[in-house]
């Protein structure tokens, strides 16, 4: 029974979407989708406690050698990957249960539940899967999905936003679709596993192909998950979304599609065969354009949820990072990363909305002094800065440690001052709205103390994900143990 | 479990946490931030004596992520001078803050401040250090900016770039270190041993990444002009961040990466100290250059901690016995010192509004005790013997002269003259400069200010003359060193 868990989180998923559609009344719609992600939390925490147990389970519907046989395989990082994003999920359907009428107009609302829900579920099906088609259907239908949690707020600026998303990330889909094309011309099986036995002993006959799609898959899903360059799109999508929303695009979905490039290079490929094209050294240059100058035009931004979007380009540019470097070690830390930072940068989206919906003011100018009148709020703020700045035991340290160790590792020992030169520039972003936020005798004027307390109960998701922020510091050691991929 | 090492750690932290968090009235907050220093420092006296060579983990993950505190006679040192002049300025600042607004916060951090300064004393590996190093930029950064102006914001802001900038080259260094190590826990003569063969350059890089890094707190040259700027803060503040808390941070954090990890013998074999002992010949010179000109009390003696602080990291990049306590030494004398100092020039500015040199002509006659306690003190600095600062600086000579190196006695003796050069002027203006004929009326500072300024100055002269018990304790860590 538990290994039918992958497909039935996927089906619990999407049968209550369509339930969603059927309720009209949005308090029933609001509980039924939390209650539908709580009962596939539970899920993937059997499925979780299943597979540390027992390494992986594979799930085949239909012959797996057959083309049209789908198969899920779950190790060890896609059961934890699933674990915490589910978890992040649950908390983010808790605070737009109270949150999300203050951005989404009352008709919308249930649009929002039957979105996330089916969101969610591609997201899954893109972690587990095993096979290219499966998880090019399911990247298609985040993609739609997540322009739909987009253009819900039915703003100018959110439609600009979501056709710039949606014509990119067509593209980035096409590229993908190519680069299955190509593979399955060349070895004649969509099934990564397959794929991987018979790419092994013939890629040297077709180099010239075998760079091509590499180079089609990095950009393809570069595109979606915002990897430097291709990140225009991102700053304007997730400041535009309803907080929630952004929350969802910034912490979970960009960062599966940087999974599926991590199982592609390294599962369907391998090591060995990546490492002999220049591809890796691309992506690394990636990597560490996208850790300094992310960080730098998020030092630019004069909006909260844009430089907090911004930090996020500079954040993909760590797991970026981890995977150019090529090794066991450096996927494992950009697949930590990738969780990290999900519970990281989830509480900071979270808590952006409620200083801006307190404040009423999108500006970072307009927060001076905002500590003392939410001094709670943006004390958990600041502990989610302090893990980004890199303070030890917190996760964002713990990845500057790690990657820097992996870099002395590979002998690329100046890249570490990369790595140090974008946790300092990270100072510089994240301090000032702490430091002007609490000091100051001009920012403080006139304010009153707890003047916009938030109720304890609407802050306790934030709480939960800052929680398990810290925990996911001090579990480091063994987490990273399991990425091996 | 040894959890009594961690109290001292954890009792100042948890009580600022109840002043920020309760905001008691005045009344009740000075009995609480009174009795927290004073219990603290009673904590520390019994760890120093009940606890020898015993560790608690604070938090023990694996290998690496091993936070633990393991105190040994240069981190107990360490904590009672920490412990025990944080009494005193607490008493001083009760009276000097006064009631002004936002000041629960304010002993928030003070308090918060005084738990993380030993944990730096009693860390037992770098990277435990590490973490209460950051913690320190963290806790000492609200002190710092405490009277809110925008001035006070820049001068934090540059504070805390300069500070994150030395960690960011600090933990450079510890990866860099970690990667062939595997071990960063404070031993006597080092963790790297015979590792250093064959991988010269690596180790002097990691050598001259973290003395940079930790140099920027103990204001190396060039690393040093957040420290006048940070002279905005309240005199309390800029009395421990000068004697104790941060730039002596810094320096012990120095003192624990040159002896306890790299060894010195690593590093004299990296030949590292020739480049950093520039420096410090720099700092010393430049330190006491600049403080000549200064005409504000309170920059004129930041420069002065500048240069004396370059005497302290000369036992650093200096490997002999006799430099080694002469460092030792000076760092406790210099903070005693420098906390009378500050304390004076503070109850000027307090009770006169007067901070410039030209401004205090005569006040010497208003406020003898005080002045005299000041006279002391400088005395004292200047090094005249038979005072303190005359037997570390001898020591420190000495330790020039065993490694045959005739500079170091001379820049001592020139920087001894331009120390006297920066404190006779105050003295004489504050006692023989003014119109003799006007009848000026003694108006001394409250007790509160002035009990604390009288007791310190006493310590500096008995320790002076009785320096012995010091550093025969000091002679035995240091003998496991060399």
């Amino acid at each position: 029974m538990i290994n039918y868990i992958p497909i039935l989180n996927i089906l619990i998923l999407i049968l209550f979407s369509f339930i969603i559609i059927i309720v009209k009344n949005n308090k029933k719609v609001k509980f039924i989708s939390l209650a539908s992600n709580i009962f596939v939390f539970f899920l993937s925490i059997i499925l979780a406690r299943k597979v540390l147990t027992q390494n992986i389970i594979t799930l085949s519907l239909g012959d797996p050698n057959n083309l049209l046989g789908i198969e899920f395989l779950i190790s060890k990082p896609e059961a934890v990957i699933g674990l915490i994003f589910t978890f992040v999920m649950v908390m983010i359907l808790w605070y737009s249960n109270f949150y999300l009428e203050k951005e989404v107009s009352e008709n919308r609302i249930s649009f929002f539940y039957l979105l996330i829900n089916i969101l969610l579920a591609s997201l899954l099906g893109v972690i587990y899967t095993n096979d290219l088609f499966n998880s090019y259907v399911f990247i298609e239908i985040s993609t739609l999905s997540a322009c739909g949690i987009i253009i819900l707020k039915d703003k100018k600026e959110n439609i600009k936003a979501t056709i710039k998303y949606l014509i990119m990330s067509t593209i980035g889909s096409g590229l993908v679709l190519m680069a299955i094309a190509y593979i399955y011309s060349i070895t004649g099986h969509l099934n990564i596993s397959n794929i991987h036995e018979i790419i092994i002993t013939n890629y040297q006959f077709h180099r010239n192909a075998v760079l091509i799609i590499l180079g089609l898959f990095t950009v393809g899903l570069g595109i979606k998950s915002a990897v430097f360059p291709l990140h225009s799109w991102l700053p304007d999508a997730h400041s535009s979304a309803p907080t929630p929303a952004s929350a969802v695009l910034s912490a979970l979905v960009i960062k599966v599609y940087v999974f599926m490039l991590i199982k592609i290079l390294f599962r369907m490929f391998s090591y060995e065969i990546v490492n002999s094209f220049i591809i890796m050294d691309i992506i690394l240059l990636l990597g560490s354009m996208g850790m300094i100058f992310g960080s730098i035009m998020a030092i630019m931004q004069k909006e909260l949820k844009r430089m907090v979007a911004y930090s996020s380009v500079a954040q993909m540019g760590y797991i970026v990072f981890g995977i150019g470097l090529g090794t066991i070690s450096g996927t494992a830390i950009a697949i930590y990363h990738i969780i990290g930072h999900a519970v990281t940068k989830s509480s900071l989206f979270l808590i952006s909305g409620l200083l801006i919906d307190k404040t009423g003011s999108k500006k970072i100018e307009d927060l001076k002094g905002i500590g003392k009148e939410m001094p709670f709020t943006l004390g958990l703020f600041t502990l989610g800065a302090f893990s980004m700045v890199g303070i030890p035991i917190l996760p964002g340290f713990i990845s500057k440690w790690y990657l820097s160790l992996t870099c002395i590792e590979v002998g690329r020992v100046p890249l570490i001052l990369i790595i140090l030169a974008s946790s300092l520039l990270n100072v510089l972003y994240y301090f000032p709205i702490v430091i002007n936020g609490y000091f100051g005798n001009d920012n403080l004027e006139g304010k009153i103390y707890k003047a916009k307390k938030i109720p304890f109960i609407n802050l306790l998701p934030i709480i939960l994900l800052v929680i398990s922020m810290v925990v996911i510091g001090g579990m480091s050691y063994n987490l990273i143990g399991l990425f091996n991929i | 479990m040894n959890f009594e090492i961690f109290l001292p750690v954890i009792v100042p932290i948890v009580m600022g946490l109840v002043v920020g968090i309760v905001k008691p009235s005045y009344e009740n907050r000075n009995k609480v931030v009174i009795i927290t220093t004073i219990l603290n420092f009673f904590l520390v006296l019994y760890v120093v004596f009940f606890k020898d060579n015993s560790f608690y983990h604070m938090v023990k993950i694996n290998e690496f992520l091993d936070l633990y505190l393991h105190p040994d006679s240069i981190g107990k040192i360490f904590a009672v001078l920490v412990s025990s002049l944080w009494i005193l300025t607490t008493f001083y600042s009760i009276d000097y803050m006064g009631k002004s607004k936002n000041l629960n916060k304010f002993f928030m951090f003070f308090l918060i401040t005084e738990g993380v300064t030993l944990g730096i004393a009693f860390s037992g590996n770098l990277i435990t250090l590490y973490l209460f190093y950051e913690l320190l930029t963290l806790s000492t950064f609200p002190l710092v900016i405490e009277k809110g102006s925008a001035k006070a914001l820049n001068a934090g802001k540059k504070y805390l770039i300069y500070s994150f900038f030395g960690a960011t080259m600090v933990l450079f260094g510890i990866i860099l270190l970690y990667s062939q190590t595997q071990n960063l826990s404070f031993v006597p003569g080092g963790v790297v041993g015979s590792l250093v063969f064959g991988n010269k350059n690596l180790y002097l890089m990691v050598y001259i990444l973290l003395f940079l890094g930790f140099g920027v707190k103990a204001a190396l040259v060039p690393f040093h002009s957040w420290l006048p700027s940070a002279m905005v803060a309240p005199t309390p503040v800029s009395a421990l961040l000068h004697a104790v808390a941060v730039v002596k941070s810094g320096i012990f954090a120095l003192g624990r990466m040159t002896y306890y990890v790299l060894g010195w013998r690593v590093i004299e074999f990296t030949e590292g100290n020739k480049y950093t002992l520039i420096l410090v010949l720099l700092t010393i010179l430049m330190g006491s250059f600049l403080a000549i000109h200064q005409e504000n009390l309170k920059r004129r003696l930041a420069y002065s901690t500048i240069s004396q602080l370059g005497y302290i990291m000369l036992a650093l990049v200096i490997f002999e016995n006799s430099s080694y306590i002469g460092g030792m030494l000076h760092m406790l004398f210099h903070a005693t010192v420098k906390i009378t100092l500050f304390f004076c020039v503070g109850a000027i500015m307090h009770y006169e509004k007067k901070t410039e040199l030209h401004e205090i002509a005569g006040i010497g006659k208003k406020m003898p005790k005080t002045m005299i306690s000041f006279s002391v003190a400088s005395i004292c600095l200047i090094g005249i013997p038979p005072t303190n600062g005359f037997v570390s600086k001898w020591f420190l000579a000495i330790g020039g002269l065993d490694q045959g190196n005739y500079l170091i006695p001379i820049i001592l003796l020139l920087s001894a003259f331009f120390t006297a050069a920066y404190l006779i002027p105050i003295i004489s203006t504050a006692f023989f400069k003014g119109d003799p004929s006007k009848k000026i009326e003694i108006s001394e500072p409250n007790n509160f200010m002035l009990i604390p300024i009288m007791i310190l100055a006493a310590i500096n002269l008995i320790l002076g003359i009785f320096p012995n018990a010091i550093i025969n304790t000091i002679q035995i860590a240091a003998k496991k060193l060399f």
